[in-house]
């Protein structure tokens, strides 16, 4: 087992700089860093030569990547476009956008886990038939449209809700939002739920469960259950690290000042430290969730062996 | 008695049409008797075992008549609850891939506790000293440590032990083996047949022993009930079988058993293929097959004949058949 | 398997019959793996391609004829949106602002005084498009790739997959947020070739998945065996066998990718006005959200069946391609 993380964590690395990289040449490459920085107008010659200097923009690209990455290391992830560092903005964005994940997540689990269960126990009955219809529309209907249309449906017309979220981002206010984020893959929970469901349900180690006089509860819970949810528990974690970053859209729509806002006032300004930064911690959790999403697969799974 | 099966008919809903999986099977099994269920694949063989378990997949199953009457109680009667508290209790099933069979992410402890805390109401302490107790008793060696292992960690003879340990937990009054050894190495087939044999009668069981395997049920059964398309072709004690079949399919199989005294010999194989459940052929439904089928055969449904002390054949020509031999 | 005196099992596997077995009975193990598989109906197997099984399928499925249905009428009206729509869709009167349906405008007019109507209509053309061209590009490239890199194995298979793992990493909207913020050219090549660059590799995967598998089969052992070229061997034995599940992500793919402009236009760096696309209407409307919810759910729902449709069809194949998930 050891041996195995230790493999995993160096197969990160290649990974870890290839993406990192990546979006460094994208913002680098294809915009222009210091354009946002004269305000609104296009900076003179000089000025344009002296930032350039400032920020080593005139040495070639690699050696401004392993300039900008160890820096990171040593913690320092550059300025952002008001005179912030990068770091600090983290500090105020990470926490909302995890509380929002952490409010998707769970609406996953509690929501998407339990319909797969019942629809997956009930297959070709009416109630499978129409959840299933329901997670092709939600899986159809983009997640900027759902949250548009929830907005004006909660916020506006039944004003259940604010239409968009205080800076302080309070758990409540999230779960809107947080259901948003979660619909699509609440819609693939559900259905890769049931499809484990009602595949292991005609399984062979079901049938002698039930043949052994188990009560039905048991062989549901215990036995059922137990392996069904094993493919699931692995999508909902990898899914972690695509619901930080994919939560922009969510994050625009109810103007919840998260990593996403960051992120999109960061690519608006061209500012290529506060870009390059989110995505390189964004990138991070992807690939830790993923390393602990494969250990968690071989405690559920005996037969999974890591060597 | 110990069950007698009365005029079972099941039948699946499919795609197709409905398939008519047993159609009027009747059989019985006394205390400490073992009765042998031969029969192709399709035959109803396998059906009728699970209808007596109750663990038919209804849907699409469904037991469309007969009576199933365990220790005098017709199952098909009674309460779920009280059903479910005599699968493994009162009757335990032996399943033929145990791979399979036996849950992958549970220990092979747990699984075989299970029953004891289930059943018998037992503490999980208890019952993992039981299940050490009958892992040796099926004779896995080091079984106090085993007993955290999973199913996977076993080889397949080993496997089998554990499914009979399963099945045996509680000491049932009747046990149905599903293929038992089919799944297994030659070399280990015979192990763990004798096992279940030694096992049975040392507990008293009954036993059903459903194979396609005519060679392995000579040692061990007591009677032989033949199954084609659904239905018993023919019943009898196993010696007057293997002396004289009364049914041309049950030659067949008799006679597609290699021989070490027939060597060299082409080997018999009985020609064509078993029939569609969705369209069972009308009269006898082995006639498309069969080397003695006359005009009466494609029309007449035959009864089960009488065919002798305890025997039954359902052929309209059992006679020319037993002195055919 | 070990040697049996007899095994009836054995004779049945095959040839598709005794269909109703495989819904209880242990016996059925061996019935499955016939290449007519459960389904067979009559009394003789007949081969079937699984193609020709897929079809017949295909045919009788009402998703699949509904969907279809839908994605031809969305490919006419992409091709000939005058058809059915009076107007340009860029003649807008600001007199009319969020006005509701009149003559004309059967879904009324958005906060610039446009016809909500024309413009859902002549937005088919982007969507359509955009998917499309994405899909092909991504399918051939994550093809090509993907199966050369499964085929030939070795150091450019495990490079490829660690590419693959690199692009995996980056969030797909905000790579498109990065990349696109900057284009000023406002077509649709922009959007497609940032699909294709980030889009690939999920077929790749795939394709590399089925190749491995196909390569595995006898025959493809028997033909290198002969002395077939490894392009004859990839062309004529694995790319038949390897397709089919490229396909169906594929098509599913598609739907993903029209969102995905959409998405991308609504945050202000897909298209912009004056291109016509959804997801500029749904952007533009939404301010207005309020006054004139007409003119942002018009769009929104062409959006959705567009998308529904080519996901359902993408379900669809796949059920008939994939007997094992019936």
């Amino acid at each position: 087992m050891g041996r195995y993380v230790v493999r995993r964590l160096l197969q990160m690395i290649p990974v870890f700089i290839g993406a990192t990289l990546l979006i460094f040449l994208m913002v680098n490459v294809m915009g222009d860093p210091i354009a946002g920085l004269c305000g609104e107008r296009a900076c003179d010659p000089a000025t344009t030569a002296q930032l350039e200097k400032e920020f080593g923009l005139d040495k070639p690209l690699w050696q401004q990547y392993l300039t900008y990455m160890g820096n990171v290391f040593t913690g320092d992830f550059g300025t952002a476009f008001n005179g912030q560092q990068v770091t600090e903005l983290m500090a105020t964005a990470f926490p909302v956008t995890i509380r929002l994940t952490i409010v998707a997540v769970l609406f996953e689990i509690v929501i998407g886990v339990t319909l797969g269960v019942v629809t997956g126990m009930r297959r070709g009955r009416p109630v499978d038939t129409s959840v299933l219809l329901a997670t092709l529309v939600v899986i159809s209907v983009p997640t900027f449209v759902t949250g548009l249309l929830l907005q004006l449906l909660l916020g506006v017309q039944w004003k259940w809700i604010k239409p968009s979220v205080s800076p302080d981002a309070a758990l409540g206010e999230l779960i809107v939002p947080g259901l948003v984020l979660a619909s699509v893959s609440l819609a693939y929970v559900t259905r890769l739920t049931r499809t484990s469901i009602a595949e292991n349900k005609r399984s062979d180690y079901v049938r002698t469960a039930v043949a052994k006089g188990l009560p039905r509860h048991r062989v549901v819970t215990r036995h059922l259950l137990r392996n069904s949810l094993i493919p699931v528990i692995t999508f909902i974690g990898t899914d972690i690290g695509a619901l930080m970053g994919g939560a922009i859209v969510t994050e625009r729509i109810f103007n919840i000042h998260g990593v996403g806002y960051q992120l999109y006032q960061g690519i608006l300004r061209h500012n290529t430290q506060t870009v390059v930064g989110f995505v390189t911690v964004l990138v991070l959790v992807f690939l830790v969730a993923n390393l602990l999403v494969d250990l968690l697969y071989a405690v559920l799974d005996p037969r999974i062996r890591y060597a | 008695m110990l069950l007698e099966v009365r005029d079972l008919h099941v039948e699946f809903r499919t795609r197709d049409g409905v398939a008519h999986a047993v159609n009027g099977v009747s059989y019985e099994v006394d205390a400490g008797q073992t009765l042998a269920v031969l029969g192709e694949s399709g035959s109803g063989k396998s059906v009728t075992a699970q209808a007596v378990m109750g663990i038919l997949d209804t849907p699409p199953g469904r037991i469309t008549g007969g009576r199933i009457l365990f220790q005098g109680q017709d199952l098909l009667t009674i309460r779920e609850e009280e059903r479910r508290r005599i699968r493994g209790a009162g009757m335990a099933m032996i399943f033929q891939d145990a791979l399979s069979a036996l849950n992958p992410v549970l220990s092979v402890g747990d699984q075989l506790g299970e029953m004891f805390v289930v059943h018998r109401g037992m503490s999980k302490r208890d019952a993992r000293a039981r299940a050490v107790e009958l892992m040796d008793r099926v004779r896995i060696p080091a079984a106090a440590q085993r007993v955290r292992d999973y199913p996977h960690q076993f080889s397949g003879g080993m496997r089998q032990r554990i499914m009979i340990a399963m099945a045996l937990a509680l000491e049932p009054a009747l046990v149905i083996a599903d293929e038992p050894t089919t799944a297994l190495d030659v070399t280990v087939q015979a192990q763990v047949m004798d096992l279940l044999a030694e096992l049975r009668r040392e507990y008293r069981m009954g036993l059903i022993l459903i194979t396609h395997d005519l060679g392995v049920v000579a040692d061990v059964a007591d009677r032989i009930a033949v199954m084609y398309a659904g239905k018993i072709v023919e019943s009898a004690p196993v010696h007057d079988i293997y002396k004289a079949p009364a049914h041309p399919y049950t030659r067949g199989l008799l006679d597609s058993i290699p021989r070490l005294d027939q060597k060299g010999r082409e080997l018999y194989a009985i020609k064509g293929l078993p029939p569609n459940l969705t369209h069972i052929p009308p009269g006898c439904s082995f006639h498309p097959r069969c080397p003695m089928a006359r005009d009466v055969c494609r029309t007449d449904v035959p009864p089960l004949y009488e065919a002798g002390e305890a025997r039954g054949s359902a052929c309209h020509f059992w006679r020319e058949c037993l002195h055919d031999h | 398997m070990p040697e049996q005196p007899y095994e009836p099992e054995r004779a049945v596997a095959g040839t598709g019959m005794g269909g109703a077995m495989d819904l209880g009975a242990s016996e059925a193990v061996t019935l499955e793996q016939g290449p007519g598989g459960p389904e067979g109906t009559g009394p003789v197997g007949r081969p079937r391609s699984l193609w020709s099984d897929a079809w017949r399928d295909l045919r009788r499925n009402p998703v699949f004829i509904v969907s279809a249905l839908v994605i031809l009428f969305l490919v006419f009206i992409s091709l000939w949106p005058s058809a059915i729509a009076s107007g340009s869709p860029l003649t807008c009167d600001l007199a009319k602002a969020q006005d509701g349906p009149g003559p004309g405008a059967p879904f009324g007019y958005d906060g610039q005084g446009c016809n909500v109507y024309t413009r859902t209509v002549y937005g088919a053309r982007t969507s359509v498009t955009v998917g499309v061209l994405a899909t092909l590009g991504v399918a051939l490239l994550g093809s090509v790739l993907g199966g050369l890199a499964g085929y030939f194995g070795g150091l450019p298979d495990s490079v490829l997959s660690r590419v693959t793992d690199i692009f995996f990493a980056i969030p797909v909207v905000l790579g498109g947020l990065v990349l696109l913020s900057v284009v000023t050219s406002n077509t649709v090549w922009p959007v497609i070739g940032f699909m294709v660059l980030l889009g690939w590799p999920q077929i790749s995967r795939i394709a590399r998945g089925s190749v491995i598998t196909a390569k595995q089969n006898d025959y493809v052992q028997a033909a290198r065996a002969l002395g077939a070229s490894d392009a004859r061997i990839l062309l004529r034995h694995i790319a038949p066998n390897a397709v089919a599940p490229v396909i169906v992500v594929a098509t599913i793919a598609l739907g993903t990718y029209i969102a995905l402009e959409a998405t991308l236009s609504y945050l202000g760096v897909g298209l912009k006005p004056p291109s016509v696309s959804w997801g500029i209407d749904i952007s533009a409307a939404s301010p207005y959200i309020r006054n004139a919810p007409h003119a942002l759910l018009w769009p929104s729902g062409a959006l959705a069946i567009t998308v529904l449709a080519f996901i359902m069809l993408g379900d669809a194949v796949r059920d008939a391609l994939d007997p094992k998930l019936r």
